[in-house]
C-alpha cells in the first residue's frame, strides 16, 4: 500500500508588478507599519535600552552594562521559571496538538458521518468553548473547583479518597495542577484548525485507504496526519509561543506560587519590573525572552519550510 | 509625483491620527489656576472612609463655588503597579489616596514626586489629629519610613486582631485569652473537641497577617526599629521574633489549629469560615468588620488583640497625597483639611470605621466604639506595629508564597527563614 500525498501544485507564477505599481500598494502598509513601530518596535527598543541600566522605574536609569545579564545566568528562580516553562509548552501545545488532532479526527470522519453534522459541529464549540472565556473568569471557576473543599475533592472523598490533594495548594500538586487547566483550555483551538484542515483532504486518499483495508487508526496515522502537516506546523508554533510568554493564567491561578512551584519567566519579569522596583532587571528577563521566542520561531519556520519544499 | 504627495499625505494622516489618541488619552489629568481639583481613592463605594471624605468633596464644594472638582475612584492594585509612573506623567491628579509603604509611597517621594508636607502639617494641626499614626507618612531621603519629612496624611487608621464566635466559646465553655499561653490553650480545647479552631488562608494574605501578628507579640520596639529602618541583615537566629513566629505557624498547622489545606484557601475562604459559624476564630483586619457586621448574623461576635508583648498589627491607613506636579495644592490641602477634621472623623466612626481622632461622645454605633477605643488605646500606648513586608519592595509575594509553602508542609520553618533573609539581605545592602 503506497499513498503518495498529492502536493497542491504551486500556483502559476504571477508576473512581478511593475515598480509604479509597487510603489501604490506601500501607503496601504502605512497604518500597520506605523502601529508595528509605535506599538512593538519602539517599546521593545527601550525595553532593551533599559534592561543596561539600573532603574527603580521613577527618576534616571543608571547605566550598568551586562550586569543584569551576568546575575541572569546564576539566578536559580530565572532558570526554575524557565524549567516550568518547558512543562508549560507540554501542557499547551505537545498535549493540546496531540489530543486536538485525535478529537478533531474523531469527530470529522466518526462521529460527523454517524451522528450528523450537527452533533459534530456542537461538540466543536464545546471544545472551543474554553478559548472563548475570558481567562480571568475560567481562572477564578477553576480554582474554586481546585479548592481543597471544592468540587473535585468533593467528588474524590465520594468515591473514598480520604486524603484528596491539596491541587493549587501544595508545591508537588500546583504545577500539574495549572497544566492541566491549560490543557483544557488549549484543546479547542487546535481542534478547529484541524478539522478545517480535515475538510481540505482530497476524500479519495481517504476512500483508496480504506478500499485497501486501512482501518481508522491506520488511515489517521498515514493519511490525516501527514496530509495535516502545515495546520500541526502552526498551532505547535503559536502554541509554543503562547507557553513561553504565558502569563494571565498564572498570574490568576496561582501567581507564581505557592514558592515559586508556577513561577514563569513572563511573570518573574513583571513581579521585577512592578513588585521589587528592578525595572532594569525585569527587562533584562522580558529581552531574553523575547529573543528566545524569535529564535524559535524562526526555527518552526525554516523547518516548516523545508518540510513543504518551498 | 503625484503618486509621492499621496504618500505623504498617507504619513501625515497616519501621523495625524497617533497624534490624535495621544491628545485623546492626556485629558483628566490635574489642571491648573486654582480653578479646578481633581482628587483619586480607591477606598470601595460606601465604606465608612468613602462616605466620610464623601462629604468632605461636598463641604469642599460648598466651600470653594468656583472650583470644578473632578473625582475618580481608583483601585489599590492599580496605584500599586502604576502609581509611580502616574505621578511621574501629566497626568496625576492633585491630590490622591496613596498606598503607604517603603515600595510605594517611600520610593515615589524618594523621587521627589511627592510634595513635602511637613510645614503644612503642622500649620494646619494635621500632625496632632494623626499623631504617631503619621509615620505612614513620613519617609527620610532614602524613602524608608521612620524620622525623615511628612510626605502623606493618613486620614484614618487600621489594625489587625482576633475576632471570635462568642456563641461558641460559650458552648465549648472557653474564655478570652490574656496571655499567649492562654491563647494556645483555647486553640487546644477547641481541637481537642474536633474543630478547628482558626479561620485561615495560606494562599492569601490573612496568614501573612497571622505571622506578624505573632512575631510582634514577641517583639521589642527596639528589634521593630531595626527591621523596619534595614540597620543589618534580618535577624533569623532562634531568638528572632519573627523566627518564633514561622515556627509556631508550623507548630499550629501541625496540631490542626490551622488546617493545612488552607495553603489552598483564599482570603474570602477564611472570613466565610468564620462568618458561617464553622470556625470560633480568625485574625482579621479592622476593614473586614463592616463585612462580619453584615454576614455574620447567627452568632454574636467580639474582638480581641494578640495578647503578648502589648504591640499589634496595625498601623494609620493608607495616606494622601499630594503630587509635585500638581498646580492647585492649596485647594489639595484644604479637601486633606477637610478629611481630619471633627465631623468627618465622627462620621467615618459612625459608619464603623477607624477615625485617627473622633470624639467619644459622639460615636453612637457600637462597632464604631468598639474599634475606635482599641485603635486609641494602641495609638496612645504605641503600640501600632506595622506590616511585616514594608520594608522591602515585593517582601509581601516573598512572605506569602513561601508561609503557603510552610502551612502546605513543603518547607521547614528554617527554610522559610532562608528564603525571607535571602531577600530582605539583597534589598539591605543595596539600599541600607
Amino acid at each position: 500500500m503506497t499513498i503518495t500525498a498529492a502536493r497542491p501544485q504551486s500556483a502559476r507564477r504571477v508576473p512581478s508588478l511593475t515598480r509604479a505599481a509597487r510603489q501604490g500598494y506601500v501607503r496601504y502598509l502605512i497604518p500597520g507599519g506605523a502601529g508595528f513601530l509605535a506599538l512593538i518596535l519602539v517599546p521593545f527598543g527601550m525595553n532593551v535600552a533599559i534592561s543596561f541600566t539600573s532603574w527603580s522605574g521613577i527618576g534616571s536609569p543608571h547605566f550598568v552594562g551586562l550586569k543584569n545579564y551576568r546575575r541572569l545566568v546564576h539566578d536559580d528562580l530565572f532558570w526554575s521559571a524557565f524549567e516550568h516553562s518547558i512543562w508549560f509548552i507540554i501542557a499547551m501545545a505537545v498535549v493540546p496538538t496531540a489530543l486536538g488532532l485525535f478529537l478533531a479526527a474523531v469527530l470529522f470522519d466518526y462521529v460527523a458521518p454517524r451522528f450528523g453534522r450537527r452533533t459534530a459541529s456542537f461538540l466543536r464549540g464545546g471544545f472551543y468553548l474554553p478559548q472563548v472565556l475570558p481567562i480571568t473568569v475560567a481562572g477564578i471557576a477553576w480554582s474554586w473547583i481546585l479548592n481543597p473543599y471544592g468540587a473535585v475533592n468533593s467528588v474524590l472523598k465520594d468515591f473514598g479518597v480520604s486524603d484528596p490533594p491539596n491541587w493549587l495548594g501544595d508545591s508537588n500538586w500546583a504545577l500539574p495542577s495549572v497544566m492541566l487547566v491549560l490543557v483544557w483550555m488549549q484543546i479547542g483551538y487546535g481542534l478547529v484548525i484541524f478539522m478545517a484542515g480535515m475538510a481540505r483532504i482530497d476524500p479519495q486518499l481517504h476512500e483508496a485507504a480504506e478500499l485497501d483495508g486501512a482501518a481508522w487508526f491506520t488511515r489517521f496515522r498515514n493519511v490525516t496526519v501527514p496530509q495535516t502537516r502545515p495546520e500541526i506546523f502552526v498551532v505547535l508554533l503559536t502554541t509554543t509561543i503562547a507557553a513561553l510568554k504565558v502569563f494571565a493564567p498564572v498570574f490568576v491561578l496561582t501567581r507564581g506560587g505557592p514558592g515559586d512551584a508556577t513561577n514563569v519567566p513572563s511573570f518573574y519579569s513583571y513581579t521585577n519590573f512592578f513588585g521589587s522596583l528592578q525595572v532594569g532587571y525585569g527587562s533584562a528577563v522580558a529581552t531574553v525572552l523575547t529573543l528566545i521566542v524569535i529564535v524559535l520561531a524562526v526555527i518552526f519556520v525554516r523547518v516548516q519550510s523545508r518540510s513543504e519544499g518551498v | 509625483m503625484v503618486m509621492r504627495s499621496r504618500l505623504a499625505r498617507s504619513v501625515a494622516i497616519a501621523a495625524a491620527a497617533m497624534l490624535g489618541l495621544g491628545a485623546c488619552s492626556s485629558s483628566g489629568g490635574a489642571s491648573g489656576g486654582g480653578k479646578s481639583l481633581t482628587v483619586w481613592w480607591y477606598e470601595q463605594a460606601g465604606n465608612a472612609e468613602d462616605l466620610g471624605w464623601k462629604d468632605a468633596l461636598t463641604a469642599f464644594e460648598k466651600a470653594h463655588p468656583g472650583v470644578k472638582v473632578h473625582f475618580e475612584r481608583k483601585v489599590w492594585q492599580q496605584i500599586q503597579d502604576a502609581g509611580a509612573m502616574i505621578l511621574n506623567s501629566d497626568k496625576a491628579p492633585d491630590v490622591l489616596e496613596y498606598n503607604k509603604g517603603n515600595a510605594t509611597a517611600g520610593a515615589v517621594a524618594s523621587k521627589g514626586l511627592l510634595t513635602d508636607l511637613t510645614t503644612v502639617a503642622s500649620t494646619r494641626g494635621w500632625d496632632k489629629v494623626a499623631g504617631s499614626a503619621l509615620t505612614v507618612g513620613t519617609y527620610d531621603s532614602r524613602g524608608i519610613m521612620g524620622p525623615g519629612k511628612v510626605y502623606g496624611i493618613p486620614s484614618y487608621g487600621e489594625y489587625v486582631s482576633f475576632y471570635y464566635n462568642k456563641d461558641l466559646f460559650a458552648k465549648y465553655g472557653v474564655s478570652v485569652p490574656t496571655t499567649f499561653d492562654q491563647l494556645v490553650g483555647v486553640l487546644g480545647a477547641f481541637k481537642a473537641k474536633g474543630v478547628t479552631p482558626l479561620a485561615m488562608s495560606a494562599g492569601d494574605y490573612p496568614a501573612v497577617h497571622l505571622l506578624w501578628g505573632i512575631a510582634l507579640a514577641k517583639a521589642t520596639h527596639d528589634w521593630l526599629n531595626g527591621y523596619f529602618g534595614l540597620k543589618g541583615k534580618l535577624d533569623s537566629s532562634a531568638n528572632s521574633p519573627l523566627t518564633a513566629a514561622a515556627q509556631t505557624i508550623a507548630d499550629w498547622t501541625a496540631k490542626g489549629y490551622i488546617d493545612n489545606k488552607s495553603s489552598g484557601l483564599k482570603a474570602d475562604d477564611a472570613w466565610s469560615l468564620f462568618e458561617s459559624g464553622k470556625a470560633p476564630i480568625t485574625f482579621a483586619g479592622t476593614w473586614m468588620v463592616p463585612d462580619f457586621t453584615t454576614k455574620a448574623k447567627t452568632f454574636k461576635w467580639g474582638s480581641f488583640l494578640m495578647p503578648g508583648s502589648g504591640i499589634s498589627e496595625g498601623s494609620g491607613g493608607n495616606i494622601w497625597v499630594v503630587p509635585s506636579a500638581s498646580h492647585n495644592k492649596e485647594l489639595a490641602y484644604d479637601f486633606i483639611g477637610l478629611t481630619m477634621d471633627k465631623t468627618r472623623q465622627n462620621e467615618i466612626a459612625n459608619a464603623g470605621g477607624v477615625a485617627l481622632a473622633a470624639d467619644t461622645a459622639a460615636v453612637t454605633d457600637p462597632v464604631g466604639k468598639m474599634v475606635n477605643a482599641t485603635f486609641h488605646q494602641l495609638v496612645a500606648s504605641k503600640g501600632l506595629g506595622l506590616y511585616p513586608d514594608w520594608p522591602v519592595p515585593n517582601f509581601y509575594n516573598v512572605i506569602q508564597q513561601n508561609l503557603q509553602t510552610l502551612v502546605g508542609g513543603n518547607q521547614k520553618p528554617d527554610q522559610f527563614m532562608g528564603q525571607l533573609k535571602s531577600a530582605y539581605d539583597q534589598y539591605q545592602s543595596s539600599a541600607g
